[in-house]
């Protein structure tokens, strides 16, 4: 490989890095908030991420919807389907044997249940691409190309990722969740409605992983098993520590940079199995992940 | 004594199957044995010791691959390229136990899964061997020189095989090994005080529960024309998982039971995706709203309840 060749290999996979990384960055954001605040890994955030698509893509071509409303009716309506799925199933099965084990084996319940009832409404029959949202022109910076669509995508997950900080940081509702993450018993003590920030983060972490569905959609074909693309959110949570929502976003880019450079530098066909090779590489070299803090084991 | 005189009635009804039932029957009996013992390895694993191991297709893969290779390079009996698979897969679980012993829950759930995603990445990569994404012919299997080329012929040995195996786990969880492997479930600290040697149960959780899943892959062979690594993936690893705990986790009649139940369901719906899907999901989620001890579970209530 000439140095030349590296050069522009690098800097492109460093801007796809970035663009595709948001995304994750987004969804492993989404995870992070659940686990902290409900114990619970949600392994069907990828079939909320791939049915919220499918709202947004029907609400803008079959009901013709224009952007600046399909994209809060869709968020608001995945909002209170998380919402709902926390109310109405995992608080039961909280209640009826709080293991972790039980929550985790409902969220793959849920995940099998959202993907079947997608392909039974005959949508996701034919593999469908999504109307960009916005123009597809490409941009040079450097020796990288990129689109105007990829800036868009980068520019609005990070504005989102900053919103949320602001949230967790300023707002009594994002400190109460952040307390309930640290220590639900002390965060009852001082008055937080724990019951309440559950399906609040519910709502909520299944309103970004809409967001990063509506954002990405246009770069992906749509099929119903697109939801498959939140491996790479939880290899991004896991090399962030899955515990630290600043280390899911710092994982999200790596993971994406990661990923690009290997499907450059070494083949397109070892994409697949990067995300797992990472994962098993942090979890054995760093289980606390890059910004974990120290480990530290559960008291019995 | 009346469970005695059941055990009896339906062993004679097992082994008298073939006398009667079409070809089709015998398949779907192949099967559900199939994953009967699937089940039960799995259950010594998440069920019996509580370790989230999410990698049991990659060794039910590591089995049916090495028993069929074998099986086509060496034409070696059955029961050799059964044991062989099954013994690799332990191997290989054995090493994965071993270098998750740091990992517990959550993290211990994500790297065994990413483990099963990458060895199937291997089954579908690696075309030489695997045939990769075209997928393998399986050629028949010969027991003693006869070539086991039916449903029917291989029945006798799939139901030997299954029964060695049931039989092989209820002596397991009555023994000190059994009653380790639910020490470390409860809690780790009180089983190490108790003089469990915590770390060595773990691996051997791992690679039993490998080596069962290896042998069912074996037993896969004898019956089956072909293999795909499409089949090899985290959904056959969690259509196991909710045999057990649909069964009721940690009990050998339950993982029985959930996988006779789960796998006609699954062999029935094989059509019809979307409802397989949507009756698992829901399965899934009620059971463990309102069942979350499974099957075993509330019988267990309605007996205490008379």
């Amino acid at each position: 490989m000439t140095w030349e060749l590296f050069l522009l290999f690098f800097q492109q996979s460093l801007m796809s890095g970035l663009v595709t990384g948001s995304i994750y960055a987004l969804l492993a954001l989404a995870m992070v908030m659940i686990f902290n605040t409900t114990d619970v890994p949600n392994f069907g955030q990828g079939e909320i991420f791939m049915v919220a698509s499918y709202i947004a893509l029907v609400l803008l071509v079959f009901a013709s919807v224009p952007y600046l409303v399909m994209i809060p009716l869709t968020l608001a309506a995945v909002f209170f389907g998380g919402a709902i799925f926390q109310r109405l199933v995992l608080k039961r099965v909280a209640l009826a044997r709080g293991a972790s084990v039980n929550l985790v084996i409902a969220t793959l319940g849920l995940s099998y249940f959202l993907k079947g009832v997608m392909r039974q409404t005959g949508i996701a029959e034919v593999p469908r691409s999504f109307p960009a949202l916005f123009p597809t022109d490409s941009v040079s910076i450097g020796m990288a190309t990129a689109t105007v669509q990829d800036f868009a995508i980068l520019g609005l997950a990070l504005a989102a990722m900053a919103a949320f900080f602001l949230f967790f940081h300023f707002t009594r509702t994002g400190r109460a969740m952040r307390a309930v993450g640290m220590n639900p018993r002390a965060a009852i003590l001082v008055g937080v409605d724990i019951e309440r920030m559950r399906w609040l983060v519910w709502g909520l972490s299944s309103a970004i992983a809409a967001l990063a569905g509506i954002l990405i959609s246009p770069k992906l074909l749509m099929t119903a098993d697109m939801g498959i693309v939140v491996i790479l959110g939880f290899a991004a949570a896991i090399v962030g520590g899955f515990t630290s929502l600043p280390g899911a976003v710092v994982g999200g880019f790596v993971i994406g940079i990661v990923e690009n450079m290997v499907g450059l530098f070494v083949s397109s066909k070892a994409i697949v199995v990067a995300p797992f090779l990472a994962i098993m590489l942090v979890l054995l070299l760093r289980p606390q992940g890059l910004l974990g803090g120290k480990a530290t084991a559960k008291k019995v | 004594m009346k469970r005695a005189t059941l055990a009896v009635v339906i062993l004679l009804a097992l082994f008298a199957l073939p006398m009667v039932a079409s070809g089709y029957i015998l398949y779907l009996a192949n099967l559900l044995m199939v994953f009967v013992v699937l089940s039960l390895g799995l259950n010594i694993l998440i069920g019996e010791t509580g370790q989230f191991g999410l990698a049991h297709a990659a060794f039910y893969g590591i089995g049916i691959y090495t028993a069929v290779l074998l099986n086509n390079a060496t034409g070696a009996p059955v029961l050799v390229t059964l044991l062989a698979g099954a013994s690799l897969a332990a191997l290989i679980g054995l090493v994965l136990g071993a270098i998750s012993l740091r990992m517990r829950d959550i993290y211990l759930a994500l790297s065994t899964f990413a483990f099963g995603e990458a060895v199937r990445w291997v089954f579908a990569s690696w075309t030489p061997v695997t045939g990769g994404p075209n997928g393998l012919r399986i050629n028949p299997s010969n027991l003693f020189g006869f070539k086991l080329v039916t449903d029917r012929d291989a029945y006798l040995l799939v139901l030997v095989v299954t029964l060695a195996f049931l039989l092989l786990t209820i002596q397991i969880t009555r023994s000190r090994l059994g009653s380790a492997f639910r020490a470390v479930r409860e809690s780790e600290i009180a089983a190490a005080a108790m003089g469990v040697n915590v770390r060595g149960v773990k691996i051997a959780a791992f690679a039993l529960s490998a080596f069962y899943a290896g042998a069912a892959g074996g037993l896969f062979t004898t019956f089956s024309s072909f293999i795909h690594p499409e089949s090899l993936g985290f959904m056959t690893t969690i259509m196991v998982l909710t045999m057990i705990v649909v069964g009721g986790l940690g009990s050998v009649v339950g993982a029985v039971g959930g996988a006779l139940i789960l796998g006609l369901f699954s062999e029935l719906l094989r059509q019809l995706l979307s409802f397989q899907e949507i009756i698992y999901g829901a399965i899934l989620m009620l059971c463990m709203m309102y069942a979350p001890r499974g099957l075993m579970g509330l019988l267990e209530r309605k007996q205490a309840g008379r």
